[in-house]
């Protein structure tokens, strides 16, 4: 009851304080609005808004391209020589392309040329403005590397009036130069950071884009790259003056090779068995084994044997035609002593008869003979004793153990004691006793 | 002045003045919608934004029956849902545990204990869930079954985070309250 009623205060609290409650925007979002709306407008063409911006747009757009490819070699020599490193802010290529576009759009239809008239009046005052959302639409429409779009402006007839900033007329021109980054590193191993610089005035801002999808503004920036392949660094400046230069390196990053082994057997006893390392390693062309007791190989799969266990730190490393490298240790790999013997604590004997008490894991699935789990046991004896202390069974091979049976008979079912002494492979003793119930089938 | 009906038609024939008149007259109502379903004013405005793109794009469809500003709210409510979607990977999930549950035995809210911005920055303060389901089940007043549908959860999810986002703007409600020094009397 009560958490209804508090559930409705709660409700009515929002519902009358917030319910229709104003908050006053920032200026910024209608602008961003209108700006978002004209450039949909602008993209999402269609006959009903066609109107003289989008035929200046075509005019000009089609009247550069025509410049670009019938000046093609005169233009490509203009463009290589024009100072890059010292003068940005020259707009040398600029006026060349304003002066081709006069020139070849003379010959254009009676309405595109009023339009472009139109536009070159407003441009009297501002020279040549960039923006981001010009820039945007420039590199998403034209991959030529000299282009120049207009785009109508949404500021004259936005909702609310921007103040006239001269941005009247958007022209970007871009232009390719090779001198203006300074790279660390050229070509590396995976992962291969790279320090960028920029060899760019002060007042000019950039942007860096890495070939692998990274980009960044920053004028110095480092960039880590961890897939190998080649990549095409691109910086592109925006003059104070309004240009686009970009300019462009390569990054080659070779594969990392990966170093993998294995150790096998995996439960060696030692010095019996010889140890085999399974080379997993990718990307490789030489190998170096370090085996950590003083001896080494460079040998695709090596074999070793160890005299003794030991903390042995096994490590490989392992180069790429490249000479990339790549290490992997195993920290105390023979450490652990693998010597041991357990024993079941219940068997149940074969009701048809002694078997002797040989058996192999594979004869006695069904547990027929009590015997141990070993390794590396060099001397035995077991002895079982009955609850009376009496001794009925003794072996002193490993490989035979009890099958329940004492002197040609079947042993009741119950508790028997057992007690197991030796010798390790090593030479350490080892004694264990314990209790094992003899079942009845 | 423009009447309501002048300015539909004015945008649905894409005028800017229509436009722009429908943002003067709107923007503020549909960003304190917006505010409800953000965690700050910057995000709320960049529902804003979005909500207003598709008010342009889509004001043919409003077929002139039910309220217009019910239609607008709608389309906000309806954005706001969308943002969280989008950026459902960029937020991490509070769980239950860190709200101490609050005994406060509140049964009405003095009527001017809190300012809507007090509110308003509680709203923003939930986790996003808790603040989607409870704006749209107090607020707006859809059923849970609705909302579970639009937010595509199960509904019994819709109603414990409904409880969750209750016990936790009361937690709030009540630290604002003693912030203020103003003690309930049935606590006394």
């Amino acid at each position: 009851m009560k958490d209804k009623k508090e559930d409705k205060a709660l409700r009515e609290l929002f519902q009358d304080k917030l319910g229709k409650a104003e908050v006053i925007p920032s200026p910024s979002v209608s602008k961003a609005l209108m700006r978002k709306l004209a450039l949909r407008r602008f993209l999402h063409f269609n006959a009903t808004s066609f109107n003289v911006w989008y035929a200046g747009g075509i005019v000009i757009a089609g009247s550069l391209v025509a410049v670009i490819l019938s000046s093609d070699p005169g233009k490509n020599e203009q463009t290589k020589q024009a100072p890059v490193s010292t003068e940005f802010n020259t707009p040398l290529v600029n006026e060349a392309v304003k002066e081709e576009t006069t020139k070849s759009s003379a010959g254009n239809d009676a309405e595109g040329e009023t339009v472009y008239e139109a536009h070159r009046d407003k441009k009297s005052g501002a020279e040549i403005t960039s923006d981001k959302g010009a820039a945007h639409i420039q590199d998403d429409q034209k991959k030529s590397t000299l282009t120049s779009v207009d785009i109508p402006d949404i500021s004259e007839e936005g909702l609310i009036m921007e103040d006239k900033t001269g941005r009247n007329n958007l022209k970007v021109a871009v232009k390719q130069s090779d001198n203006l980054i300074a790279a660390s590193v050229t070509e590396g191993c995976a992962p291969l950071k790279v320090i960028f610089k920029s060899i760019i005035p002060p007042q000019d801002s950039c942007r860096w884009t890495f070939g692998d999808g990274g980009y960044s503004t920053d004028r110095n920036t480092e960039w880590l790259y961890d897939i190998e392949g080649e990549y095409n660094v691109t910086l592109i400046v925006f003059t104070a003056g309004g240009n686009k230069i970009s300019s462009s390196t390569d990054i080659l990053v070779h594969p990392k090779p990966v170093a993998r082994f294995e150790i096998t057997p995996e439960d060696a006893i030692l010095p019996h068995d010889e140890i085999i390392f399974m080379n997993y390693s990718t990307n490789a062309v030489k190998y170096k084994w370090d085996f950590g007791d003083g001896t080494m190989s460079e040998l695709f799969e090596p074999r070793h044997v160890y005299s003794k266990y030991g903390d042995y730190n096994v490590q490989l490393i392992a180069f790429s035609e490249y000479g990339c490298t790549d290490s992997l240790v195993i920290l105390n790999a023979f450490s652990g002593s693998a010597y041991s013997i357990t024993f079941p604590n219940a068997f149940i004997p074969n009701p048809n008869g002694p078997s002797g008490g040989y058996y192999s894991p594979r004869s006695d699935e069904s547990a027929f003979v009590f015997h141990p789990v070993y390794s590396g046991v060099a001397e035995y004896q077991l002895r079982i004793f009955s609850r009376l202390g009496i001794l009925i069974f003794e072996s002193n091979d490993i490989n035979i153990g009890w099958d329940g049976y004492y002197k040609g008979a079947l042993s009741e079912p119950g508790v028997y004691i057992w007690k197991v002494r030796g010798k390790y492979m090593s030479g350490e003793p080892f004694t264990k006793m314990g209790d094992v119930t003899l079942l009845k089938n | 002045m423009m009447s309501d009906q002048q300015i539909i038609e004015g945008c649905a024939r894409n005028e800017r003045k229509a436009q722009q008149e429908l943002y003067r007259r709107y923007s503020h109502f549909l960003l304190g919608v917006c505010l409800r379903y953000a965690s700050d004013k910057a995000e709320a405005e960049d529902i804003l934004q979005d909500s207003f793109l598709k008010i342009f794009f889509n004001i043919k469809d409003y077929s002139g029956t039910g309220s217009f500003i019910g239609w607008l709210r709608k389309i906000a409510v309806n954005t706001a849902i969308t943002h969280y979607h989008k950026y459902l990977k960029f937020r991490y999930y509070v769980e239950i545990e860190e709200f101490v549950s609050v005994e406060s035995g509140i049964s009405s809210f003095e009527e001017d204990l809190f300012t809507s911005d007090e509110l308003f920055r509680v709203l923003n303060e939930l986790p996003a869930g808790y603040r989607m389901v409870f704006n749209l089940y107090a607020v707006e007043g859809y059923k849970h079954k609705e909302i579970a549908r639009m937010l595509g959860i199960d509904t019994n999810t819709s109603k414990s985070q409904y409880s969750r986002a209750k016990a936790a703007i009361r937690e709030k409600l009540e630290k604002l309250r003693k912030l203020k020094g103003n003690y309930p009397a049935s606590n006394q």
